[in-house]
């Protein structure tokens, strides 16, 4: 018991505030762990708690018993707050290192920022990517598999895809794959795609058909990709159109093989016109020789002569025609508008078909389109291609064919290039034929019907003024023969003729 | 008929061919000189200088185009008439280069009347 009043107060103000402090500082860690319900070891707080208030309770016990002492509660109070302090600093050392390697708020702001900064790049590389699809000259589609190849949905396809097969996306994304692509592909492509699920791998295969975008020859690449189970989930595919390249590598074999054809077909009319003129010429003489037998043995002379005559001219009309193919492309260039020329064919054809009925329309730029070569021969040439497509409809009217006899022509400019199509609703060209029938003497018609040599002739034109002719078949039905012009070429001095090959 | 006989050379490989030509030419009152090939016809011109020439274009030895620069280079206006059994590509527009056109060009086999009112008009009187 302290006797000085002075120092007595200050030891009671002393334990009482500080007990107080005490007592206010758990309920502020309390408020905290209550709130921040995130925190690793929470329990530690209660324990801090437990601790300070022990703490302060020894204090207020001391200004407590100033005034009525009691050491047994005061020595009580000071053993439980001795019990908790050890307590807590028993468990407080063994958890020092775990609570160090909590990270501290810096470190989980640099972690935070890293990680933002990855997302970035992530969002960054999907959008390149995004755009790498997308300008992609390739098709890309990616196909769903399900029920173990049984079926499969397309998920996505790029625009080179909707290019290439002519189907937007939005018909084909979401579908189902074998109905939603093109009628009789799916049935061949198929195969390969259940192959790739079965075998999981990587496919290669090259296609050519009629797409609604037009006739497409395609490589594609198909990938399968595992889920997790080792099944094949999906099928990457990608589709290359190679369909120019093909034309191109077609287009020299093709013209390989018609010089080939041209130069037998010169040979071949020189040839038959040596023994042809050599008896041509004996045969005058013997006409002479016969002209004055005027006996009934002279009638007969001279009636024979003049069948041989007959059919040797006849031999060699077609040893003429054999050669015009072959100089088809020749004789004096120039440059002509040939909107002019086809114009003027398609008249004089109106005016051959109308009487069967047969429609025939005429669409060309209102400009000029200057060409080079002949206008006689792509006059001829087109009228070959015109009598080629009557032929045609009138063959499927024969056949039964309901719609009535529709050609159409028409011209236009695409590039350096002058393009004359004539379309016709007739059968159509056999896949089989459509190289075939360019050839000099192929003919699917009746003996005695057409030479077999107008379209090669109308080919044989296209060359020479500096193009080439193509056939294909119209989705819709029908025909679409396709003859190409080079421009001419403008000059300072106005139009320049192309280089005459001769 | 020619009151003066006019000397036709005719170049031509196919003997029957020529055979037959000659009549014809001989009965419309020409001299001919008959060539089996450029080189022969080279000969023949040079022995007998020729008012026209007739010839074939293939041809052993010389074919017709270089008979007729060799023969135009001493006589520019030398008439010629061509029949071939190839229609050269660009018909008469192919005998372009110097020394060679112009010429009149039959194919064969030949129209003889065509060939003979073409002499006719080229060898007048």
């Amino acid at each position: 018991m302290l006797v000085d009043p002075d120092l007595a107060w200050l030891h009671l103000l002393s334990d009482v505030g500080t007990g107080l402090a005490y007592l206010s500082i758990p309920a502020a860690l309390v408020v905290f762990a209550l709130r921040r319900r995130d925190l690793a070891y929470p329990w530690i707080f209660g324990l801090f708690a437990l601790f300070i208030i022990a703490c302060g309770t020894t204090h207020l016990a001391h200004a407590w018993t100033m005034f009525h002492p009691n050491p047994l509660a005061e020595g009580l109070i000071k053993a439980f707050c001795a019990a908790v302090s050890i307590a807590t600093a028993i468990t407080l050392w063994p958890l020092l290192p775990r609570l160090l390697a909590l990270p501290s708020p810096a470190a989980l702001a640099r972690e935070v920022e890293e990680r933002r900064a990855a997302e970035a790049r992530a969002l960054d590389s999907e959008a390149r990517t995004a755009a790498f699809i997308t300008n992609l000259a390739e098709a890309l589609f990616v196909l769903r598999v399900e029920r173990q190849g049984a079926a499969f949905v397309t998920e996505t396809v790029n625009p080179a895809y909707e290019r290439l097969f002519g189907l937007p996306a939005a018909q084909v994304v979401g579908r189902d794959a074998q109905a939603g692509f093109i009628p009789g592909i799916t049935e061949r492509v198929l195969p390969h795609w259940r192959h790739a699920v079965e075998t999981g791998a990587v496919q290669h295969y090259e296609m050519e058909a009629e797409t609604p975008g037009g006739h497409r020859v395609w490589q594609t690449v198909l990938v399968p990709m595992r889920n997790a189970e080792g099944e094949v989930e999906r099928l990457l595919g990608s589709a290359r159109d190679i369909t120019e390249t093909r034309r191109l590598q077609a287009g020299l074999v093709e013209s390989a093989r018609l010089a080939t054809i041209g130069t037998m077909c010169a040979g071949l009319a020189h040839e038959t016109s040596q023994p042809l003129n050599a008896a041509l010429l004996w045969l005058r003489h013997a006409r002479h020789a016969a002209t004055g037998v005027m006996t009934e043995q002279g009638a007969r002379l001279m009636a024979a002569i003049g069948v041989v005559e007959g059919q040797l001219r006849r031999a060699g009309d077609l040893v003429g025609r054999i050669r015009g193919l072959a100089a088809a492309h020749a004789g004096a260039a120039e440059t002509f508008d040939a909107t002019a020329v086809v114009g003027a064919a398609v008249r004089t054809a109106d005016g051959q078909y109308a009487p069967d009925g047969i429609a025939l329309s005429f669409s060309a730029p209102s400009a000029a389109l200057a060409v080079t070569g002949t206008p006689a021969g792509l006059e001829q040439a087109v009228l070959h291609l015109l009598s080629n497509a009557r032929d045609a409809v009138l063959e499927a009217r024969a056949a039964g064919a309901a719609a009535p006899a529709r050609i159409a022509v028409s011209l236009r400019q695409a590039g350096r290039q002058a393009v004359i199509e004539v379309r016709d609703n007739g059968p159509g060209v056999p896949e089989a034929l459509r190289q075939s029938i360019f050839d000099p003497f192929f003919t699917t018609k009746e003996p005695g019907h057409g030479s077999g040599l107008g379209l090669s002739l109308a080919a044989a034109v296209a060359r020479g003024m500096g193009g080439g002719i193509a056939a294909a078949n119209l989705p819709e039905g029908g025909a679409c023969f396709t003859m190409t012009l080079a421009i001419a070429e403008p000059t300072a001095d106005g139009l320049a003729p192309l280089p005459v090959a001769c | 008929m020619a009151s003066i006989a006019r000397r036709i050379l005719v170049a031509e490989d196919e003997g029957l061919a020529a055979m037959a030509i000659e009549d014809e030419l001989l009965a419309q009152g020409y001299e001919v000189v008959l060539a089996p090939d450029g080189q022969a016809a080279m000969e023949a011109a040079a022995r007998q200088p020729p008012d026209l020439l007739l010839t074939d274009l293939r041809m052993p030895r010389l074919d017709g185009a270089g008979l007729i620069r060799a023969l135009r280079a001493t006589r520019p206006d030398l008439p010629v008439v061509v029949m071939t059994g190839y229609a050269p590509a660009g018909g008469q527009e192919a005998f372009r280069r110097d020394g060679e056109a112009p010429v009149s060009l039959f194919s064969k086999p030949l129209d003889m009347d065509a060939v003979l009112a073409e002499l006719r008009r080229l060898l007048p009187g």
